[in-house]
């Protein structure tokens, strides 16, 4: 499956600055996996070592949180999005 | 320097006022130093509990996540997604975040300071309600735990 990966302005240091990768993939992992291919170093900013989604980011596939789907392993249809943002928090 | 028209400024010390004792969170998206849109984002910090806790920076052991937003924000991240796609596509930039603290000083906290590390390239505005009738609206940048602030200009349209 074609889908596109949207990368946020934290992680285009990644990516030589492009806003969005294309990359062929079956799931959001291998998307993951695809991205950090082409651009090394990248999933370790998403990933835990293990594998895990990192906690204080959060991946979107068309705008959908994979938290609230079936997490790394949610399937991508052509033509999908995936949207990677790290959280945004703080407190007093 | 942030320039801020007065509509936003009033918009940011209305929100924090509208979710006092919890504090408010969102994001400036403008152009260059001028803020242009305001986009108030739901506090979820009360389903962020492992994420502050993960990193010691729960307000104390054992707090209940129902009173954390009291304390801390989590922006809500299909409404942070929504609203950076938004910022994209009116051709604007993501210029800035902003919080409120209900009974505090405009400081960054540590908790603040930590998760400012992964957006360094934008301002981060705070609003302070600490005294009720003088809201203290603040702009830092945090760049690698150094925070400097930032003035804000309020400009009348
Ligand atoms: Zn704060």
């Amino acid at each position: 499956m074609a889908v596109t990966i949207l990368i946020p302005a934290p992680l285009r240091r990644f990516t030589n600055e492009q806003a969005s990768v294309q990359v062929e993939a079956g799931t959001v992992a291998e998307a993951l996996a695809a991205l950090d291919a082409e651009y090394p170093g990248i999933r370790d900013r998403i990933c835990e070592p293990d594998g895990r989604l990192r906690r204080f980011v959060s991946v979107f596939v068309n705008g959908r949180d994979v938290r609230s789907l079936e997490g790394l392993e949610t399937p991508l249809r052509d033509g999908d999005e995936v949207g990677i943002i790290p959280a945004m928090a703080g407190g007093q | 320097m942030i320039r801020l028209p007065r509509t936003c400024y009033e918009a940011i010390i209305e929100h924090a006022r509208r979710e006092a004792p919890f504090e408010c969170c969102g994001l400036l998206a403008g152009k260059r130093d001028r803020v242009e849109r305001v986009y108030p984002i739901t506090n979820r910090a009360d389903q962020a509990a492992d994420l502050f806790a993960e990193r010691g920076l729960m307000p104390r052991a054992g707090a209940d996540p129902a009173t954390l937003p009291a304390e801390r924000y989590f922006m809500d991240p299909e409404e942070l997604f929504r609203a950076l796609r938004e910022i994209e596509a009116q051709a604007l930039d993501h210029l800035a975040n902003y919080h409120s603290h209900p009974a505090t000083p405009a400081r960054p906290s540590r908790t603040d300071i930590e998760f400012a590390a992964y957006w360094p390239h934008v301002y981060h505005l705070i609003c302070s309600l600490a005294d009720p009738d003088q809201p203290d609206l603040r702009a830092f940048r945090i760049v690698d735990g150094q925070v400097t602030e930032i003035p804000i200009v309020v400009e009348d349209e």
